[in-house]
């Protein structure tokens, strides 16, 4: 599973970042989402998925496979 | 009979409220209430008032949030409620993108979650010293002696500032966020900005690694610097918006956890869990969320089946949305373990509150540095009398605790 940011809604709450820093983080000059790990590996299934449901924006979203 | 002001012709009467969000009833002991008062009284949910100069006042969160991120019709420039004339324009929040843009990209770096990471030291620090002024005392007044001190000495690390400026400071503001005497208020503005003139003209020949700064040599694309009025004006924005925020917040979360063992008891379970702590600290920002929000209408327009016109003001009130029952479970219960929590307490869209991380990271060391020192604390029986104030940040002057 791949999980994939809309660069164009992410305002940089980092709330991913906190929920699953193994997979988020934000960068340094916009504070915006930088995702380390897109094709995750199953045990960060939860996690991600917390992560996704907690952006305030809506700018995450999990894609099945590994294409976009 | 009391003065009834009358809204006007376009507004339809079934949408009409007699609604003062600056006053608290005095049988009001938190002016939060006021709000949820509305809700619970059947408001619609987007209804006018004609207090305060007219304005409307959303009250879902499906609403908030699109009005946050629809700057074409609610726009964050020139928003004052009262309309207030003339007043600054906030750099970057009081101008709308594109231009927004511009000062944003300038602060952004400065408040991003690393950012605020580096300033750990600092504040855990400040945190450390202004705790154990009194812990061994049995009790403080915790909006005078903590919650103002912290996030001004905060402001004055970030813009360079000595701490020996931290009684003028605390002046200044106080005077600010709390003067309604409007010869008061002029003269404290022309203050502000006179301190603020100083400042970045003396940044300007002396830069050092701080915010006001970096604000002051930043150039633009041409490599020019900006009009002197908009740096002002940033310094003036994050003076407004760093200080009186954090502080009431900090009174809203001791004044619960006073009140509460139990949660006392999770947090003090969590102090060497820091994402445990931040989980539950992010209840605590949704359950007390202070800011109530003004935006203005740029044109004549309909939205969601009612009409408004250009320049109305409108209202976003936070609180309000965070406890919206069809987007939060238990939206009235205080859970430290709520696993989804899309909280709107620091705005959202292009204008979203930029200090954010800055905030939760204030307020995380500062609780963790308090029940580190005073794991036990309750409401001192004696509290002052009319010490709540609504408006656009609502809050207490004074909340005594002891222990
Ligand atoms: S939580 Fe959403 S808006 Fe915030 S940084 Fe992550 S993706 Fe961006």
């Amino acid at each position: 599973m791949r999980v994939i940011a809309n660069m164009n809604v992410c305002q940089g709450h980092a709330r991913c970042e906190d929920l699953c820093p193994e997979v988020f983080s934000t960068d340094a000059i916009e504070g915006k989402v930088v995702i380390e790990q897109p094709e995750f590996p199953p045990e960060l299934e939860e996690k991600v998925r917390m992560a996704v449901r907690n952006c305030p924006e809506g700018a995450l979203r999990i894609a099945k496979g590994t294409g976009v | 009979m009391s003065f009834y002001p009358q809204s006007p012709v376009h507004i339809p009467s079934e949408l009409v409220l007699d609604f003062d969000f600056f006053d608290v009833p005095a049988d009001v002991s938190d002016p939060v209430q006021i709000w949820h008062g509305l809700v619970r009284r059947g408001a619609p949910p987007i209804f006018y008032t004609p207090r305060n100069g007219g304005h409307w006042v959303f009250l879902r969160y499906s609403d908030i949030a699109e009005a946050y991120r629809n700057h074409e019709i609610f726009s964050t420039h020139k928003a004052q409620i009262p309309p207030l004339e003339p007043y600054p324009v906030l750099q970057p929040n009081g101008v709308d993108p594109p231009q927004h843009d511009v000062f944003r990209k300038i602060l952004a770096p400065m408040f991003t979650p690393l950012a605020v990471r580096r300033m750990t030291d600092g504040l855990q620090h400040r945190a450390e010293g202004l705790v154990s002024g009194f812990a061994a005392k049995s009790g403080c007044d915790f909006v005078k002696e903590y919650a103002a001190k912290f996030p001004t000495g905060t402001f004055l690390e970030l813009f360079g500032l000595p701490e020996e400026r931290l009684p003028e400071f605390l002046r200044i503001s106080d005077t600010f966020f709390r003067s309604t005497d409007p010869d008061i208020r002029a003269a404290n503005l022309l203050e502000i900005f006179e301190v603020l003139e100083a400042l970045f003209r003396e940044k300007e020949r002396n830069p050092g690694s701080d915010i006001a700064s970096t604000v002051v040599q930043s150039r633009d694309a041409d490599g020019n610097p900006f009009p002197w009025t908009d740096i002002i004006n940033c310094g003036f924005l994050l003076f407004v918006a760093g200080l009186d925020t954090v502080t009431n917040t900090m009174a809203y979360v001791w004044r619960y956890l006073a009140t509460s063992p139990d949660a006392r008891q999770k947090f003090r379970d969590r102090l060497d869990d820091p994402s445990a702590f931040l989980l539950a600290i992010e209840e605590l920002m949704r359950i007390n969320a202070v800011s109530n929000i003004y935006r203005r209408v740029t044109h004549d327009c309909e939205f969601k089946g009612v009409q408004f016109r250009r320049n109305d003001r409108v209202v976003l009130p936070n609180t309000v949305a965070n406890r919206d029952q069809s987007v939060f479970k238990e939206p009235q219960t205080i859970d430290l373990d709520r696993k989804v929590n899309n909280h709107v307490t620091f705005g959202l869209g292009p204008h979203r509150c930029i200090g954010s991380h800055l905030a939760k990271r204030e307020i995380m060391i500062s609780l963790q540095e308090w029940l580190r020192q005073i794991p036990e604390f309750e409401l001192d029986p004696d509290q002052d009398a009319e010490s709540v104030f609504g408006g656009p940040v609502m809050g207490f002057t004074s909340l005594k605790l002891r222990w």
